[in-house]
């Protein structure tokens, strides 16, 4: 088979955790005296060391577009002028939409700050003076698939490396035995978050179905269903013990040996990770925090891998597009909110209470935001010109409210953060400079940020 | 270079001078307002990455604004009233309105304005390897036409060497004259087991038996290696193998990235993969091959069976295209769609990154927008659709196509606005019914096909389907009553059956036919030529309008922004690569365009097909960048290797037997494998071929050979796709269904890559995931169980353990693995178990 990348000592350290978490290329780097006889590496261009400010970096994501105007943006405009349609709000969405249609839920202010924060979200209003709310974010599509791609590859074509499959490049994992990307979802996740797109396969988030509690019944072939512990350790002597005498005839090689090794991860993965997908293994207590929804086992998932040393974990509020409240905005909200609510802030809390917040970022967010106008009288459209996305812990403020839309909650026009901003933001916090991290592919040098995008410094301590 | 230079020291000591302002407030200012105006309002225009910068001005540096642009300096410092920056912010002169398309507000001119007062302070440096001034990069046409990918290629009389005992082909000679200019030996020869084994892997993907292997091994009579490979390349089994790498590098898939209604799955698909195997067998010559699936169609005499090659543009990814999205937006994802096909076509078959000339110029190789949009229009000037598999009258087949496409069009959008006619109830209606009587109207002009092509018919009575019904509406033949007396009916209306609006949608998406399983219907994924457009005439509805035999020639998009069209670019071939300026004309130009590839494209196109096989035969290509062979590209390592096998692969008719013959024969791919001291020391990564290299399987030949290992192997051929890991199937891998939506876990964890774009190499990783698979998933215990079972009429003991050793590494077990084997299976081990655990060495996956 044809290899674009020899296999070399580095590759082969690299491929031990892979798929899954590579060593860090950084930690490759460092470890060029090691390395130092075998053949280059791709070029790779990092960033200077910038001090990284979290560690993890936790993504939760809400597909369909969650209503800000109905959650953290409170619209006084709207019930003043309920139904009409000022010129203003004569924007192309989707779908053709109605008049001016004010939230149904009322809104109190929050925390040192005196943010806004709507009746649907109350355990996240407790915890206010952790998160960074900002009001101002935008994005270039209008519709979900596209959207989705942009909030995640910071590209709409479908082919682009995901955030998190960067973040996995750029960093690596520290737990050699678990995946360094997962993204967790109903039915298991995947899709555009987790594509590797063009960089190599390693860096792949590693889906999993949340739905699930048993570890065995998220991790494919997580368990030998026909031997015990001992026995298939018997059987795995017998493997290497074969392998070792093939590779004695053979000669020193990289992927022999890297295989032999990585057997063994495997090996012991059973157990470890068996441990850290275990929700039910968490105190009652805490399960009682986060809640018994796939989303809450989601969030607790996140709290456990990160705490055992995986980079990225995203949590998909799924599955489909719940988040896409065409109609009935009212009930919907209210039916889908408290479970959200809960276990978004039990993982800050959690995460807190533990001293991890401050290593781990955490993202709170959908593909784009709904419109201040009805459709079909009780809902929203889509809406990429202004919509609120949240951030806590990994050197993101605290108590914090960042940006505007207008008067009615259409369009951003204060202190604008783009998607591409967002993902600049959100290297920079884990280390990586956005304009350095990138990829050799096609002739040409790719970035997560494309030629766009700038690090939001307001918004971090 | 010197002009560079200049500019920037000028522009470097004026600004130094005039802007030493670091007035806090006014840096806060311009970071907090400023700078992300400067971004979004002005830069299109007026910076390094603008596609053409206007007036001269460059506003992405300190630098740049203390310049001025073409009309002089633009900033005062301290004095907004004289800047022309502020005045042409403010809109006062009708010539001068910046930014031009809408004027920035009352509060961001104020910013401007105080930041100009406070002494406009910037700290903005010019853009790391960009000049102040963006001069055009890249390559000149006449510099990039002596790029050395581009020469022609040549027999080369091969340099001089010692050991001209080594050489058995003419290749040897170029391989050994490298090894010896840095004092390397080759390897010695591999012994005949590795060998047989190698070349059945390498042309077949499956192991050779335990008999073929003993047989060879005591065959010493001088032609015997020849021979296996002349009987391997006539096996069946080679194009299976070679058609899969193939399939890597043109991204077959059976689906699209979302397969949702407007780019359902391709059911036909699979008939393009086995297309390929069979051509391949055949040894239909290399650039006839490529032509074929460019252009079968237009080919002169070219049978109906070879236009299945059109399965390479038929079953090429697209996006879904939601008919409620802007007229910008579905040109952008139009877009989008033909931009994989110029990148699949030109890094595929020519080794050039010209998709990066979407937005500007290469930066580094000769290729302009130009060129990318000239291409542009030969994909903007085609249609997917499945064609027949039985020969029609080329009118009829024209008029079934044109049909096929319109019908599967007008169902999805009236069954979109039928189930979701959004605000404007009554207007939807209105599109509904006129697209419902179009849709019968059509199906009405195509009936003449029921009787002689009645499958034809019903593919069209499928892609057709009319909208639910109102519930106002009669409900038999209820469209054509609407068409006919346009009065609404007054008649109660019944729904028939469930479905919904959105449903049907779904289900005219598929219409298609096949959906996951794929269709056995006698059609294939194809394509004909016809101009396609976004109409954007209704603010409610944007719709894909298709002009059959016409011909677009695309506007040049600067930045790749379809709001702003430049000139008009006409189809043509790759200036730099042309021998005239000829334009296309021929249709959509794709078969003009398959011409050009191999005549004014000729040796770059020969040096990359050479330069894939060979990296497949070895494992390390020649030119490690495989699908770029630009300034950005790696050099070959051989380049003369590379040149004179080109230039004889041309010479043999571009027979891909012959050239894997040559390759094969060859004392260096006959090299064993072992890592030896001093060349490791010296080139650890094999660059010079002191040996073979010695790497993992791919999927499809682990798979395959775990099943034939297992005896369990099915070598039916041809036929619709299983997934690969789907229980109870034991076909050969490059038979699995490949998905753009989401890849089979098994492809996913052993490095396939993904199919919505070409793939130029695979990278190969070992991961514990995969290893989890081997030792734990049911595919691998099943594997086990069968291997067992067919032993177990065999006593215990070595002969059992024996025979195992011959059905999974084809050999005889040494006495230290027949003494490992006794100790296991007396310790309470069962056969299932020792079989697995032979299915899991590491002997199995390797490329010896």
């Amino acid at each position: 088979m044809a290899v674009t990348n020899v296999p070399s000592r580095r590759s082969f350290i690299q491929s031990l955790g892979a798929g899954l978490g590579a060593v860090g290329l950084m930690g490759i780097l460092a470890d060029q005296s090691r390395a130092a006889s075998s053949a280059a590496l791709p070029v790779h261009r990092f960033g200077p060391h910038i001090a990284p400010r979290a560690k993890h970096n936790i993504v939760l994501f809400l597909p369909g577009g969650p209503s800000h105007m109905d959650m953290f943006d409170p619209k006084p405009s709207l019930a003043k002028y309920a139904g009409q349609r000022p010129d203003v709000v004569n924007l192309r969405t989707e779908r053709t939409t109605g008049g001016l249609y004010p939230s149904p839920f009322a809104f109190k202010k929050y925390g040192k700050a005196g943010i806004d924060v709507s009746e649907l979200l109350p355990k996240i209003a407790s915890i206010i003076d952790d998160i960074c709310i900002v009001k101002s974010m935008y994005t270039f599509n209008p519709t979900h698939t596209p959207a989705r791609s942009l909030f995640h590859s910071g590209n709409i074509a479908a082919t682009r490396p995901s955030m998190g499959s960067w973040i996995s490049y750029g960093l690596g994992t520290e737990n050699q035995n678990l995946p360094g990307f997962v993204v967790l979802g109903p039915g298991g996740g995947g899709g555009p978050g987790a594509r590797s797109g063009f960089l190599p396969a390693r860096y792949q988030g590693t889906g999993f179905d949340d739905s699930q509690t048993r570890p065995e019944a998220m991790i494919r072939d997580l368990r030998n269903r026909q031997l015990d512990a001992p026995t298939q350790r018997r059987q795995l002597d017998l493997i290497q013990s074969l392998n070792r005498s093939h590779e004695k005839s053979f000669g020193e090689d990289e992927y022999l040996e890297g295989r032999i090794q990585a057997m063994e991860t495997a090996y012991r993965m059973q157990f470890e990770a068996t441990d850290a997908f275990d929700v039910q293994a968490e105190p009652a207590a805490v399960r009682e925090q986060y809640g018994s929804s796939p989303f809450a086992n989601g969030c607790l998932l996140a709290r456990r891998l990160v705490e055992r040393g995986v980079r990225t974990v995203h949590v998909y509020y799924g599955p489909g597009q719940p988040w896409d409240d065409h109609s009935k905005i009212n009930r919907n909200l209210r039916q889908r909110c408290p479970d959200m609510d809960q276990a978004s802030a039990a993982l800050i809390s959690d995460l807190k209470r533990r001293g991890l917040l401050n290593e781990t970022a955490v993202v709170w967010g959908g593909e784009f935001g709904r419109t201040p106008v009805s459709e079909s009288g009780d809902g929203r459209d889509h809406n990429p010109y202004g919509f609120t996305m949240f951030m806590a812990g990994g050197g993101f403020k605290g108590g914090f409210s960042y940006g505007q839309t207008d008067e009615f909650g259409f369009r951003a026009v204060e202190d604008r953060v783009s998607i591409h901003d967002l993902h600049a933001t959100l290297l920079h916090v884990m280390g990586l400079d956005h304009e350095k991290l990138t990829y050799r592919y096609a002739g040409r040098d790719f970035r997560l940020t494309d030629v766009y995008g700038q690090v939001m410094h307001d918004l971090l301590t | 270079m010197m002009r560079w230079i200049l500019l920037f020291v000028s522009a470097l000591a004026l600004t130094s001078a005039t802007y030493a302002s670091d007035s806090s407030e006014g840096l806060a200012l311009f970071e907090q307002h400023i700078r992300p105006l400067l971004v979004e309002r002005c830069y299109q225009c007026h910076s390094a990455k603008a596609e053409k910068v206007k007036g001269k001005l460059w506003l992405d540096s300190r630098q740049g604004v203390a310049k001025g642009g073409a009309g002089g300096p633009v900033l005062v410092p301290g004095q907004p009233e004289k800047s022309r920056l502020i005045e042409a912010i403010h809109w006062t002169d009708p010539e001068l309105k910046m930014p031009p398309k809408e004027q920035l507000s009352a509060q961001q001119i104020q910013w401007f304005e105080a930041w100009v007062k406070l002494g406009a302070p910037d700290p903005r440096e010019p853009v790391a390897g960009a000049p102040v001034v963006a001069e055009k990069r890249g390559m000149d046409l006449e510099t990039g036409r002596k790029w050395w990918a581009f020469q022609p290629v040549m027999e080369i009389s091969p340099p001089v060497v010692s050991d001209e005992s080594w050489v058995q082909r003419k290749t040897d000679q170029f391989v050994l004259a490298k090894l010896e200019e840095v004092g390397l030996k080759p390897s010695p020869p591999a012994d005949r087991r590795t060998l047989i084994t190698r070349a059945y892997l390498d042309l077949t993907g499956l192991r050779p038996t335990y008999d073929e292997v003993e047989a060879f091994a005591k065959d010493d009579s001088p032609g015997a290696y020849e021979k296996l490979i002349d009987r391997l390349l006539a096996s069946d089994h080679y194009g299976e193998r070679w058609g899969r790498y193939w399939l890597d590098v043109v991204r077959y898939a059976e689906d699209n990235p979302t397969s949702e209604a407007t780019n359902p799955p391709y059911g036909f698909a699979w008939r393009y993969r086995d297309w390929v195997i069979g051509a391949l067998n055949q040894d239909v010559p290399y650039d006839r091959f490529v032509k074929l699936q460019l252009a079968a169609d237009e080919m002169p005499g070219t049978s109906r069976q070879d236009l299945v090659a059109l399965g390479f543009l038929g079953a090429g990814p697209v996006y879904h295209k939601d008919g409620r999205l802007s007229k910008d937006v579905i040109e952008t994802l139009c877009n989008d769609d033909w931009d994989e096909r110029i990148d699949t076509v030109t890094r595929g078959f020519l080794g050039m990154t010209v998709a990066c000339a979407r937005c500007h110029d290469h930066k580094f190789d000769p290729i302009t927008t130009k060129d990318y949009y000239s291409l542009q229009g030969i994909f903007a000037s085609i249609v997917q659709v499945p064609r027949p598999l039985a020969e029609v009258e080329p009118g009829v087949e024209a008029r079934f196509m044109a049909a096929e496409q319109r019908l599967f069009y007008l169902s999805y959008v009236a069954n979109l606005m039928r189930g979701e006619p959004g605000s404007k109830p009554k207007e939807a209606r209105q599109k509904v019914e006129r697209f419902a009587a179009e849709i019968e109207q059509i199906k009405q002009e195509m009936s003449f096909l029921k009787d002689k092509h009645p499958e034809m018919y019903a593919q069209l009575d499928q892609l057709g389907r009319p909208p639910q019904p109102y519930p106002d509406q009669p409900t038999t033949r209820p469209v054509l009553q609407v068409a006919s007396s346009q009065a609404p009916s007054t008649q109660p209306g019944r729904r028939r059956g469930a479905a919904t609006g959105a449903a049907n949608a779904v289900a005219a998406g598929n219409g298609r036919r096949g959906g996951r399983g794929g269709s056995t219907a006698p059609f294939f994924q194809a394509v004909f030529d016809a101009g396609t457009y976004v109409d954007g005439s209704d603010p409610d509805l944007t719709m894909i309008d298709i002009h059959p035999g016409e011909a677009r020639d695309m506007h040049v998009l600067p930045g790749g922004n379809v709001a702003r069209p430049g000139d008009v670019s006409p189809r043509r071939f790759l200036a730099v690569l042309s021998k005239d300026d000829a334009t296309f004309h021929d249709g959509s130009g794709r078969r003009e365009l398959a011409e050009k590839i191999f005549t004014d494209g000729k040796p770059l196109a020969a040096r990359v097909i050479v330069n894939r096989v060979w990296a497949w035969h070895f494992g390390k290509p020649l030119v490690a960048t495989q699908s770029d062979f630009g300034a950005q590209g790696e050099k070959p390592t051989h380049p003369q290797l590379l040149d004179d096998l080109a230039a004889r692969f041309i010479a043999n008719g571009w027979s891909m037997k012959w050239l894997h013959k040559e390759i094969m024969l060859s004392a260096a791919y006959r090299q064993a494998s072992h890592p030896r001291d001093d060349a490791m020391a010296a080139d650890p990564t094999n660059r010079l071929i002191w040996r073979m290299s010695p790497r993992r399987l791919d999927v499809e030949a682990m798979r395959d050979c775990i099943l034939q290992a297992s005896g369990t192997l099915d070598e039916k051929m041809f036929g619709v796709s299983m997934d690969a890991d789907q229980p109870g199937n034991n076909r050969r891998t490059v038979y699995a269904r490949v998905a753009r939506g989401r890849l089979n876990n098994l492809f996913q964890l052993f490095d396939f890559p993904e199919a919505t774009m070409h793939s130029p190499g695979r990278e190969v990783t070992t991961t514990p995931l995969q290893q989890l698979f081997a030792m734990n998933s049911a595919f691998m215990q099943n594997q086990a169980a069968a291997l067992a079972k067919s032993v177990e009429k065999r006593p215990q003991g070595a002969d059992r353990v024996r025979a195992m050793y011959h059905q999974v590494f084809s050999r005889d077990p040494s006495e230290e693995e027949l003494k490992l084997a006794a100790d296991y299976l007396s310790a309470g081990g069962t056969t299932e178990q020792y079989a697995q655990a032979l299915l899991n060495t590491n002997e199995v996956l390797f490329w010896p």
